[in-house]
């Protein structure tokens, strides 16, 4: 701290305060601390520093960023000031200002343990592992009495790939301790088994085994432990071993489908192998004859079982499940449809239960259905109920279309009318509909079949998916409605973007792109980017909260999986759509202005103007709704001042987006096509997009890399010979000649590669 | 603690976000004693162990190496342009593949182009 | 159908199986919270007969149980809390829900010494009280008013874990049976 800005004792005390009150989040108390302080030392740099850092804790960033550069020039050389300088950035996830502001303030204060922390958390959640392992390091150093430190340190080394490095610092602690640890230590529990995957990554099956058989008395996560232990002894091919520590795992969970597939190698059977058949029925009749409640080991058999033998399995397995009215059964078993053989003996032993006698001998089951509100009905029913169900779904899939029938089926189904609430019938008479291309009336029957049970969101939330496929966006809104959070913000949709509900935002934007209304379009799939950057951020906290729990398996599991956070398919499908919409507007940047697509006439502009109106009127009406609400439960508005507000939105038609992504159409396309590009390669639809945006961009050996991709994973593409034409147009009429390397590259890996 | 901006009306709300707003609890990383199980002697031997151990001189020495490596390489900055402008990489990003193809344009362009997905 | 334990990767679709199904929901900061506290104790039920589209589709969970261990308990007894358990109304009449159930509860005694484990059930919800009561063993201990958001109570269910002591006794009986002594 620079001399000049030395404090009085009592206002020492008070600054210590206001660094405990933020510490302990009692932000007004720090608030008034540290107003208080600024009023005698209005140039306080450490004391407007931690205002600006109470401030960005209430959501006020920018005031906080203003008052922590006054800071700053007040206190150049305070590592307080430094420090919350790179608090704030971090805050707004600009990662890499934050680093060199934790930098700065550590030079000043090299032994800060809270500095060198942050620093640590900010290296670990940029993947900066050399970074992170030298701060570790240095925690280590300054603390080697805490457990979690060496811990700490073993990450590091372990996600910097030096295995060897980590386990030996793990090693090296456990030789530190005096005498065994409690059992029901948990850090030590757990940094045991965590010291053991390290072996088994490393590939040392045998000392992995040796060591998890060492713990395995003291472990207290059993399940692992026994997973572990069966992994390891089938990769030492210590096959009857394998085959007991399998069946072991199976007596707990019979359900779970590696432990067979385990089981299986550990028999040394092959389901490719026809010979070994028989034993891998024996296998899985041995264990379906368990218990009457496994599903899996009779179900499996379908897998591999062929010809006769398939036919014969399956009609035991359909009969069974039919019998017990297993709604799910069909869903169980399409699959197998992709085998046009067996798709055809299901049909066929489905279509022959359907013109058997009823039968009546079917006894009810003892606990079939948790829904207690009504009867069961009598086995015969049950059975024909279910047959012509399942033949409905059977005609509905489309391996095996045939919707007339699929129409009849599940009209006898309805007729049958099981309950008065089970609306399972008539959701998927919706379904067909669908299928069939009857939008509105799909839609129309969906709401019915949700109005026969009011209080089940499941049939709701299918209810307000078909109405957004059929564009009823404020319909569906509504009915989403009926199960949200009545006080928040924003009505039924600012609780779904709150609770992140990633299919509704994107299906709303997709109806969106249909009716050409780009901007709320833009806006909802805008809002999937945004849900996928706040799963990346929750990750932050963790950083430090795992490492006191101890428990690290799990943090390591998370780390892996963020680092592959946008593979997931939620992302894959908002981001094909923004793109679309971005290559448009790059089109036709006409459509930036309005927010209608080419061609829309004037009276769907009118209309869609007309809906724009209701649905503000309808959104002024819920809020003020909720406003009249919020007030009468008397919650104190005072509070909103403490915390982070939620504020109103500023955009709620997309306008304002819209007009942005218009000046900079394939700038913006870049942030979605890039994840997606380098999470999900091999998915075609994004090489296919990769290939659009590049061209427009004229990066021509980018858009040829998207295009020997869609090769690569699918030779006869649709797609495939339109994108070359195209590119060998572009090539043909360049206005600039390519640089001649670039040149020899297209020459060599295209033209003469793809000759027409 | 302040309590969070809108109080949850559920009580399943409430201990969701209680449970949430602890997770980041400052400054008390090191709050925990340490166990007292361990032996100090053992430690300190442990921590020095580990400073011997510590790859330092010898990945130093192998940093140096490529180092050495890397200048032997002379990667020419107009590469460095053409690639960042063709390819649509990172200054960075353009000088890695440069490098990891003997500075040669035409073949870091080409397995660019043809990585396998 | 696949019975396993939750990953943090298929916090996304747990969290869209929730949100379906049920009015409590959460972000998936207090799933992770869950999964990285309590590993051990949340499972999913997995639909692994879906046709696969990409080499990215994630798996489809059908069904979860979202369980913590009572951090402070009042009564001074560990025990655990089931936070969420739902199963798709596609994927019912397999025993999905009692499934995912007991292996949460076998981990909360293995893992943690768990007494008994709790829930909280709406009042007016009889299809879930009739699951929890007659299938799962569950006894109502009291109502806690006004437990849910909309004004709602809630019966406070709790079931006893010493039913797993017996099973775990089995178990290492068979162990000794089967593989001898072995030094620890």
């Amino acid at each position: 701290m620079a001399a000049n800005q030395q404090l009085p004792s009592k206002e020492q005390t008070l600054f210590r305060h206001v660094v405990q009150n933020y510490e302990s989040k009692q932000y007004k108390k720090g608030l008034k601390a540290a107003e208080q302080i600024l009023r005698k030392h209005p140039n306080h740099g450490d004391t407007q520093a931690m205002k600006a850092l109470i401030l960005s804790s209430q959501g006020k960033s920018e005031e906080a960023f203003e008052l922590c550069r006054i800071a700053l020039k007040n206190a150049m050389k305070s590592q307080v000031c430094w420090h919350v300088y790179g608090l704030l950035y971090r805050g707004q996830r600009n990662y890499e200002e934050a680093l060199k502001a934790y930098r700065f303030a550590l030079r000043l204060d090299p032994d800060s343990s809270q500095i060198l922390r942050d620093l640590a958390m900010l290296q670990v959640q940029m993947r900066d592992y050399a970074g992170y392992v030298q701060s570790r390091r240095t925690m280590l150093q300054a603390r080697p009495q805490h457990r979690q430190n060496w811990t700490a340190l073993a990450i590091a080394l372990h996600m910097s790939g030096d295995l060897a490095g980590a386990e030996d610092v793990l090693q090296k602690y456990e030789e530190s301790m005096r005498q065994t640890p409690s059992r029901s230590d948990m850090e030590n529990a757990e940094a045991v088994l965590y010291k053991n995957t390290i072996i088994a990554e490393r590939g040392e099956m045998e000392r992995a085994l040796e060591h998890v058989d060492s713990i395995a008395k003291m472990a207290l996560d059993k399940t692992a432990v026994m997973e572990m232990r069966a992994q390891y002894l089938l990769a030492l091919d210590r096959k009857e071993e394998a085959v007991e520590a399998y069946t072991k795992l199976l007596r707990r969970n019979a359900e779970h489908r590696e432990h067979y597939e385990g089981l299986e190698k550990a028999k040394g059977l092959d389901r490719s192998k026809t010979e070994d058949h028989q034993k891998l029925g024996e296998m899985y009749h041995g264990w379906a004859e368990q218990s009457e409640r496994i599903d899996a080991p009779r179900r499996l058999p379908l897998d591999f079982k062929t010809g006769d033998a398939f036919r014969e399995h399956a009609d035991k397995y359909l009969r069974r499940m039919l019998k017990k009215g297993v709604p799910s059964t069909f869903a169980n078993v399409k699959q197998l449809y992709s085998d046009p053989e067996k798709k055809e003996v299901i049909r066929e032993l489905v279509e022959g239960y359907a013109s058997e006698k009823p039968q009546a001998n079917g006894s009810a089951e003892p606990n079939g259905s948790a829904d207690g509100s009504h009867s069961k009905p009598d086995a015969a029913t049950t059975w024909e109920l279910s047959v012509n169900y399942f033949l409905a779904q059977h005609y509905d899939y489309h391996l095996s279309r045939d919707l007339s029938r699929a129409r009849k089926h599940i009209e006898r189904a309805i007729e049958l009318k099981p309950s008065e609430t089970d609306y399972t019938y008539h959701m998927t008479r919706a379904r067909i509909m669908k299928h069939n291309g009857e939008v509105a009336e799909a839609s129309k029957a969906m709401n019915e079949a949700r109005e026969m049970d009011l209080k089940d969101r499941y049939i709701n939330t299918k209810c307000a998916k078909y109405q957004l496929r059929n564009g009823q966006h404020d319909d569906a809104v509504a009915t989403m409605g009926l199960f949200t959070r009545k006080e928040a913000v924003g009505g039924p949709l600012g609780d779904l973007l709150d609770m992140q509900c990633v299919w509704f935002i994107t299906e709303d934007g997709e109806a969106y792109v249909r009716q050409s209304n780009l901007a709320l379009a833009l806006k909802r799939f805008k809002a999937v980017y945004d849900i996928f950057i706040a799963w990346e951020d929750d990750q932050f906290d963790f950083h430090s909260f795992s490492l006191r729990k101890g428990m690290v398996r799990a943090y390591v599991d998370m780390l892996r999986w963020e680092d592959r956070l946008r593979e997931h398919p939620f992302f894959t499908r908002a981001a094909l759509s923004a793109i679309r919409i971005y290559c448009a507007l790059f089109d036709h940047p006409e459509l930036a202005k309005g927010g209608t697509a080419n061609g829309e006439t004037a009276e769907g502009a009118a209309e869609r103007k007309k809906a724009a109106k209701k649905a503000k009127k309808d959104a002024e009406k819920a809020e003020a709704e909720r406003k009249a609400a919020a007030a009468k439960k008397a919650t104190p508005a005072k509070k909103e001042e403490d915390g982070e507000t939620k504020k109103e939105d500023a955009d709620p038609h997309g306008l304002e987006l819209l007009k942005s992504a218009g000046e900079k159409p394939l700038e913006d396309a870049m942030k979605f096509l890039m994840p997606l590009l380098e999470m999900s390669p091999r998915n075609v639809e994004g090489q296919v997009a990769g290939f659009e945006v590049f061209m427009r961009r004229k990066k021509y050996l980018p858009a040829l890399k998207c295009l020997l991709a869609i090769y690569a994973v699918e030779p006869e593409h649709p797609k495939c010979h339109e994108l070359g034409c195209r590119l060998r147009i572009a090539l043909e009429r360049l206005e600039e000649p390519l640089p001649a390397t670039v040149k020899q590259i297209v020459d060599s890996e295209f033209l003469q590669k793809f000759a027409s | 603690a302040d309590p969070p901006p809108s109080i949850p009306t559920s009580a399943e709300d409430r201990k969701a976000a209680a449970a949430l707003d602890s997770l980041d609890a400052r400054g008390d990383d090191e709050g925990a004693a340490p166990k007292k199980n361990i032996d100090r002697d053992a430690l300190d031997k442990a921590m020095k162990a580990l400073g011997a151990d510590k790859p330092k001189p010898k990945a130093a020495l192998e940093e140096k190496k490529e180092v050495e490596k890397k200048k032997v390489v002379k990667i020419d900055q107009a590469d460095v342009a053409l690639l960042v402008e063709q390819l649509d990489l990172s200054k960075t990003k353009a000088t890695e593949l440069l490098r990891a193809h003997d500075a040669d344009a035409v073949k870091a362009m080409t397995a660019f182009v043809t990585a396998p997905v | 159908m696949d019975i396993r334990v939750l990953r943090p990767s298929d916090i996304p679709h747990v969290q869209q199986t929730n949100i379906t199904n049920l009015p409590e929901n959460y972000f998936c900061k207090y799933y992770l919270y869950h999964a990285l506290s309590w590993p051990q104790l949340s499972y999913v039920a997995v639909d692994v007969s879906r046709p696969k589209k990409t080499p990215y589709d994630a798996p489809k969970i059908v069904g979860y149980v979202l369980a913590k261990m009572e951090e402070d308990p009042a009564d001074g007894i560990q025990h655990g809390h089931i936070t969420s358990l739902s199963v798709m109304r596609t994927h019912r009449r397999l025993g999905l829900a009692e499934k995912l159930m007991r292996q949460s509860q076998r981990a909360m005694y293995e893992t943690y010494g768990a007494v008994y484990v709790s829930l909280h059930v709406r009042v007016s919800n009889v299809a879930a009280l009739a699951l929890y009561r007659d299938t799962l063993g569950f006894k109502v201990g009291g109502t806690e008013a006004k437990y849910y958001a909309d004004g709602e109570d809630a019966y406070g269910m709790r079931m006893d874990l010493d039913y797993l002591r017996e099973e775990a006794l089995d178990e290492e009986s068979e162990d000794e049976n089967t593989m001898g002594k072995d030094e620890g």
